[in-house]
């Protein structure tokens, strides 16, 4: 029990810090009454400007010291108000937007994930059953050249292949379509973040299952007679899997990245592609709001993968 | 494939593992691609941001041909020079990224593994914080605050790669605080700084070698993104800007495909380079454990 207790505490910590991290560069190398007002901001001689300049700053509680502004937006975040857009309006507000991106990207990520480890569990087997022989090396060949292919290439090549050239894929994403559609869509966007992150996941096992066939509980049950497919589906993949948990966790980082580029080429408006765009606008609230949720998303994604730990191996806890 | 392994073969006996054909023609590509990275003004190529409009072939781009080798882009700039000045900034972004994460994330965690105490705690939470962001999000969210240099960029993804350096350095030299002949050095009245210089460093800097192309590949690749996200260098012409440009509009990407495709293969060349001949490295010096 104590350990949970530290490990949440330490989560909470850390995100602490790296909301502290967020706004203080976003306030201090940022330039907010600026990016809210435009070229008024600096035309402090003329007195409607800075009337202007008055009541933005009130607005925004500009006026306040930074960390009695880390405060307000503190207690207004946790309670699911992430504040107003930086617009002459401040329409629509931050979690409008959100609330409105946000499946996207999460559906966009699970059908990557979900792809990559369908992909690479059977791909892992096969090549460690067969490990050495020509089959096995072609395969880690192909998975070197996925890894090598960053994935805004990656995008651009499925675009070109399958969308342009072959017509099989649809090029955009339609936000009106029923929602059968709009997962059809989201297939070669998947697919860019997936099939690199496979092939990490197929190395990675395929290595791990090689160890666990190398056991003696391995040839006790090949001695029994068993067949090869139970022995590897039954015996060797479940032991195996250990560090592939752990990986998956881990490379939740990996595909939320990977989102942001696939969702900025196939033009999908979620979460990643709103931060570009945001960053590109400086409209910082929301750059704030992405950048909390993502990183939140991460470390109870890593919390919940160290519990899962625990609960495979009781011996970590202590 | 044998061409490199008899020459080797006859000085040891006993039988050694090889770096391989494969390593060999990788480094070979790197080092071409060093070279035009460095020399590339001093290269017979055409200007890189010349409109080569030619009245006889209508509307640019134009294909592929031997005029253009790569063909030109839609302001019929020559993608073939364009794709080699990008390597300039590619390059030299991705080599000063990692050399700045080397230098301080070595520092920081061969420090903290053999001091411990309150530097280690201290310096391993801030490498968690850095690892909470995903880093894409945290470069993205660093490079549009500042000015986009060549030193800012650099710099930005050298802090990047500074937390998961820092982790491998610490590592390592905890591995090697605790040995004999530390502790012997420690015996006969070395100081820190000295066993840190000559007896740990030596140790840690040969794995953490090995490692070095293969952060360079993932720095190349992060500045790679930036760049088609519009937020590298902003003046000048990266690899990542010349994939952007060809596939903005799907009407580019269709019409001229060879604007995106040869960048992407030069790119991919690279990393792939650099992985392969950092994963014989890794395999050479039995670096286990240890991934970035």
């Amino acid at each position: 029990m104590r350990y949970y207790v530290q490990r949440v505490a330490l989560a909470v910590l850390l995100l602490l810090a790296v909301s502290m991290l967020t706004f203080g560069a976003l306030n201090v190398l940022g330039d907010p009454l600026f990016n809210i007002l435009g070229p008024v901001a600096g035309d402090v001689n003329n007195p409607d400007s800075i009337k202007m300049i008055e009541v933005a700053k009130r607005e925004f509680s500009l006026d306040r010291p930074l960390p009695v502004r880390y405060a307000i937006w503190l207690s207004d975040f946790v309670r699911g108000d992430f504040g107003v857009t930086f617009s002459s309006t401040g329409q629509p507000p931050v979690s409008g937007v959100i609330s409105e991106r946000l499946p996207r990207t999460v559906t966009l990520v699970a059908l990557a994930q979900m792809f990559a480890i369908f992909v690479s569990i059977p791909w892992a087997l096969i090549t460690a059953s067969r490990a050495g022989r020509v089959a096995d090396r072609i395969s880690t060949l192909n998975a070197f050249f996925l890894v090598a292919m960053p994935n805004f290439a990656l995008a651009v090549i499925l675009k070109y292949f399958f969308s342009i050239r072959l017509g099989w894929m649809p090029l955009t994403f339609v936000a009106d379509d029923p929602w059968r559609s709009r997962l059809f869509q989201m297939i070669l966007p998947a697919l860019t973040i997936g099939l690199p992150v496979a092939a990490v996941y197929q190395r990675l096992l395929r290595t791990d299952i090689i160890t666990t066939l190398q056991q003696d509980f391995i040839l006790l049950a090949r001695t029994k007679g068993l067949s090869r497919t139970r022995i590897l589906l039954v015996h060797a993949l479940r032991p195996s899997l250990f560090s592939f948990i752990t990986v998956v966790g881990l490379n939740t980082g990996a595909l939320i990245g990977g989102s942001i580029v696939s969702e900025t080429v196939f033009r999908i408006p979620g979460i990643g592609s709103t931060l570009v765009e945001s960053v590109l606008r400086n409209d910082f609230p929301v750059v704030l709001a992405i950048v909390m949720i993502v990183a939140s998303s991460f470390v109870v994604i890593n919390l919940l993968v160290d519990f899962a730990y625990t609960l495979i191996d009781p011996r970590v806890r202590r | 494939m044998t061409t490199e392994n008899n020459s080797a073969g006859d000085e040891t006996t006993v039988a050694r593992k090889k770096l391989g054909f494969g390593f060999w023609l990788c480094v070979t590509w790197l080092a071409l691609m060093a070279f035009i990275a460095l020399f590339t003004p001093l290269l017979p190529l055409k200007s890189p941001t010349s409109n080569f409009i030619d009245s006889a072939q209508g509307r640019p781009p134009y294909a592929p041909s031997w005029k253009h080798w790569f063909g030109t882009d839609k302001d019929a700039r020559d993608v073939f020079a364009r794709t080699l000045y990008g390597a300039r900034i590619s390059l030299t972004v991705g080599f000063s990224a990692i050399t700045a994460g080397f230098l301080i994330g070595g520092t920081v965690g061969v420090l903290s593994g053999y001091f411990r105490g309150w530097i280690d705690r201290v310096s391993s939470f801030v490498f968690v914080v850095l690892l909470s962001f995903p880093s894409l999000v945290l470069a993205i969210l660093l490079t549009s605050l500042i000015e986009r240099s060549l030193l800012t960029v650099s710099l930005v993804l050298g802090l990047l790669s500074i937390a998961p350096v820092g982790r491998l350095a610490r590592a390592a030299t905890l591995q090697y605080a605790d040995r004999e002949f530390v502790l012997a050095a420690r015996q006969i009245g070395a100081k820190d700084r000295r066993i840190i210089v000559k007896e740990i460093l030596p140790n840690v800097a040969i794995p953490m070698s090995s490692l070095a192309l293969l952060g360079m590949a993932v720095a190349v690749v992060a500045e790679g993104g930036l760049a088609f996200l519009g937020l590298s260098v902003e003046k000048g012409i990266t690899w990542g800007g010349l994939i952007q440009l060809g596939s903005d509009a799907s009407k580019t990407l269709e019409k001229a495909p060879w604007i995106s495709f040869f960048p992407i293969m030069m790119l991919f060349l690279t990393v792939l380079s650099l992985n392969f001949a950092g994963d014989r490295l890794r395999t050479y010096f039995d670096v286990k454990e240890m991934t970035l």
